[in-house]
């Protein structure tokens, strides 16, 4: 695809949020735009990494926690593609459809890049090394994601899915990417970008609907309370693995609390 | 679905594919005898992100030449003729990215989800694409929807439910089936058709089509090799599959039918202007599609379409079963 067609001939001063809102979906939530967003961090980097020769030998104790991690961003990957997967029938437009549809593959770009990961280090049955270290609450998490988008429930859905998991996700490499091993942490790097952009369109769903319907704010707090827990336990059990001090864990939850506050939904 | 629960993760090690599908070159290592596991990987997302958008997508827009125009069409009959046809496309497509979407929650593995992550935004694309083409024709934003319920074929319309269905009981094998054997046969046939049509008359259309073609023909081969094998391990599916076959081909059909008829008037002025223009002779399975009259296209399209089935049932192990009444 032309990067710069659909954008003018100066796609560097071009900014989606000066556009009405109609044009602004038309131009953000398509194929076009995602291909253009994701091309400039994932051409050459083959399964996210681009860095042959940049592979460390971890030390036993070091790569067993980084294959208990990798096997918990799969359960959180995977979770994120069967929502975005099972949130297109009920979209409630096109555009939504069409975001998602690119969501579904950026969320299993994820869990294919980090299944890639776990090949690297040697793991040779990665579907069973998940099963084994999941994390008890990011599976609860899991299935209660999953229980609001086979309910098709918008709200609660994007909620879930698109502000809270996202979030956690968000939190958790962020601080990963700061101490990994260089090639986790180029694969880190562009799931980082595609998570920013599934965050961005969870506040602008919701706070449109907001400014629509404030009595949902309610409902997302509610949520909120439910879920925050299982956030918050997952980070306890992903900071013992990795061997944290209490004040890195706490720090870790503290990031997460902070962030979701900032974006005023709940 | 109930069939699913018993498909755990290690389901796909161990067995081979039976052939390789019509989108998989020979020298990719996906022949027949490789492992049904390796057969998954190649079907992977970094190999779609290289085939796919940085590959025959590469530098286009809306998936043609940025500098491809609609050509202008002033006579109105055609003008009609062109958004009812693109109508019928958005609605197949907006079939399909609800067929893959539904279907990765099914999915017994986890290469088989990724493909289907793979399908749903090629759908979800070209739902984008023949929109656009819409707003191109002149269809107004505001006036989209009214547009596609004004012209949606009935007959499509309950096509694309009879598949649904199964995929919202989370039918796996009977919603690949469906989506990437029936519709995806089907589309593919009817752009092959539409390409050739317009290669010559418009250049940006045909190019269009040229990448969902080539899309379609990766779905179409991972259907046949997917499906292939759980067809074998659960034979009992078959009568449930072949029945829901006859019934989305007896929609296909009146599709068909109904879609040739409205287009008489148009396709008369199209033949005129064709002429008139100078426009050279295109062929499409024997039919040259500049001077045959409908019910010859409408023969030579199901001839082929059905053709296409028989052969790729039969590769999964079914047969083709011809709808009654149509």
């Amino acid at each position: 695809m032309n990067p710069t067609s659909d954008l003018g001939s100066e796609p560097d001063d071009f900014d989606p949020h000066e556009l009405e809102p109609g044009d602004f979906r038309d131009e953000v939530y398509s194929f076009e735009f995602w291909f253009q967003a994701v091309d400039g961090y994932l051409r050459d980097r083959p399964y996210g990494h681009s860095v042959p020769g940049r592979e460390v030998t971890l030390e036993p104790s070091r790569r067993e926690a980084l294959i208990t991690t990798l096997c918990n961003y799969c359960v959180g990957e995977t979770a994120a593609l069967e929502g975005a997967s099972g949130m297109i029938e009920f979209a409630p437009n096109r555009h939504a459809k069409i975001f998602l549809a690119t969501q579904v593959v950026d969320e299993a770009r994820h869990l294919e890049v980090f299944l890639h990961r776990l090949a690297d280090l040697g793991v040779e049955d990665p579907e069973a090394e998940i099963v084994a270290r999941a994390n008890p609450s990011l599976v609860r998490f899991k299935e209660r994601l999953l229980e609001f988008v086979a309910g098709r429930d918008w709200d609660a859905a994007v909620f879930a899915q698109n502000v809270v998991l996202e979030t956690m996700e968000n939190t958790a490499f962020r601080a990963h990417e700061t101490t990994a091993d260089p090639v986790t942490a180029e694969v880190l790097d562009g799931v980082i970008k595609d998570e920013r952009r599934h965050l961005g369109f969870g506040e602008n769903d919701l706070g449109a609907r907001l400014m629509r319907e404030p009595g949902v704010r309610s409902r997302l707090t509610e949520i909120r309370a439910e879920l925050d827990p299982l956030v918050l336990g997952t980070f306890e059990a992903a900071m013992g693995d990795l061997g944290a001090d209490t004040a890195r864990r706490e720090a870790l939850g503290r990031e997460y609390l902070t962030a979701i506050e900032r974006l005023g939904l709940a | 679905m109930a069939l699913n629960k018993s498909l755990g993760p290690d389901y796909v090690k161990g067995i081979r594919v039976a052939e390789p599908g019509p989108g998989v070159k020979s020298g990719t290592g996906l022949n027949k005898g490789t492992l049904m596991s390796d057969f998954l990987n190649a079907y992977s997302i970094q190999r779609w992100l290289e085939l796919c958008p940085q590959g025959y997508l590469e530098d286009t827009v809306y998936g043609h030449g940025a500098d491809e125009q609609e050509p202008l069409i002033e006579d109105e009959v055609l003008r009609e003729a062109e958004i009812r046809t693109t109508v019928q496309l958005v609605v197949g497509e907006r079939a399909a990215l609800a067929a893959s979407s539904g279907l990765v929650n099914a999915a017994p593995d986890y290469p088989s989800k990724r493909f289907l992550a793979t399908q749903t935004l090629d759908e979800a694309r070209h739902v984008e694409i023949f929109t656009q083409r819409l707003y191109d024709l002149g269809v107004k934003k505001d006036d989209l929807e009214s547009t596609i319920d004004q012209f949606a074929n009935p007959h499509l319309v309950k096509f694309a439910e009879v598949l649904l269905e199964k995929v919202d009981n989370k039918d796996f094998v009977a919603g690949v089936v469906g989506q990437n054997i029936v519709l995806e046969g089907m589309a593919f046939t009817v752009f092959e058709m539409l390409e050739a049509g317009n290669r010559q008359l418009n250049p940006k259309f045909a190019h269009t089509l040229e990448g969902t073609i080539a899309d379609e023909r990766r779905h179409v081969g991972f259907g046949e090799n997917r499906i292939g094998s759980l067809i074998r391990q659960y034979p009992e599916k078959k009568p449930e599959i072949e029945r829901m076959q006859q019934e989305m081909s007896y929609h296909m059909l009146n599709t068909f039918s109904s879609a040739f008829e409205e287009s008489e008037e148009a396709r008369a002025v199209e033949k005129e202007l064709a002429q008139e223009a100078g426009v050279e002779s295109a062929e499409w399975q024997g039919v040259d599609l500049a001077s045959a009259d409908t019910s010859e296209l409408e023969g030579a399209l199901e001839n082929t379409v059905i053709n296409e089935f028989k052969t790729r049932l039969a590769r999964i192990g079914l047969e083709y079963q011809a709808p009654q009444g149509v």
